[in-house]
């Protein structure tokens, strides 16, 4: 799962080679919101940052 | 700033994100330091940024490309600045031996940030955006190699990440290729 990003980003690089520039961006837009999916699983515990 | 110019500009700038990816891989392979979850999306927002310089090269140079760039660059100081936090107070550990000083999340804050100031600098430059830019046919010379190479890297993430975590979630502290394990 938490290779998903880089497979659509991939993809994204992809399609931006074969000059389908609507698509790759939709690549990327999807693997940005799948990243920060991610980002939010993994950072559950609440900062300590008191001093 | 000719179109021309804008593109070489871009080219350096995707071979420096790919320099960054090849020194992570190179701390992975070369020296054992297994990437945490957050290190990797780190690894994935610097991407994110590079397919905004990606399209700049292919396409010619667009604000939107560079907007596509900066976000991805922000998405990647954000999930770097969640770990410096996480480690800022002291006794509260940290995760890697230092690089020149700084850990390497540090340093892939300090990487997106500098994305951000160079799409920054780069818009300002007006007349790579005015000229007509016609959709050439294949690409060569250095925007041909920094594309290659970002790709590669890519697929290379790809593949290490599949490795290191499955198709799962990845532990907070790998110590080992979960695929490898699987195998054993």
């Amino acid at each position: 799962m938490m290779s998903l990003p880089f497979v659509l980003f991939a993809c994204a690089i992809g399609a931006a080679w074969m000059r389908q520039r609507g698509v790759s961006l939709g690549f990327w837009l999807v693997g940005l919101v799948t990243m920060l999916i991610l980002f939010r699983v993994h950072v559950s515990e609440v900062l300590s940052i008191q001093l | 700033m000719s179109t021309e110019l804008s593109r070489l500009l871009n080219a350096l700038g995707l071979i420096a994100i790919g320099a960054i990816l090849t020194m992570a891989f190179i701390d992975q392979v070369w020296f054992g330091e297994l990437p945490c979850p957050l290190c990797i999306l780190q690894r994935a927002g610097l991407i994110a940024a590079g397919c905004g310089i990606a399209l700049n090269i292919v396409f010619g140079p667009k604000p939107s490309h560079y907007g596509v760039a900066i976000i991805g660059a922000i998405a990647s100081a954000a999930i770097s600045m969640r770990q410096i936090l996480q480690h800022i107070v002291p006794g509260t550990g940290f995760y890697g031996p230092p690089v020149w000083g700084l850990h390497l999340y540090t340093w892939a804050f300090l990487f997106a940030v500098a994305i951000v100031l160079g799409c920054g600098l780069m818009l300002l430059g007006d007349r790579q955006f005015s000229q007509v830019q016609p959709i050439s046919g294949r690409l060569k010379g250095l925007p041909f190699i920094a594309l290659l190479l970002f790709l590669v890297l890519t697929l290379a993430n790809v593949f290490s990440t599949l490795a290191l975590c499955g198709t799962g979630l990845c532990p907070d502290e790998p110590v080992d290729y979960e695929l490898f394990e699987l195998n054993d």
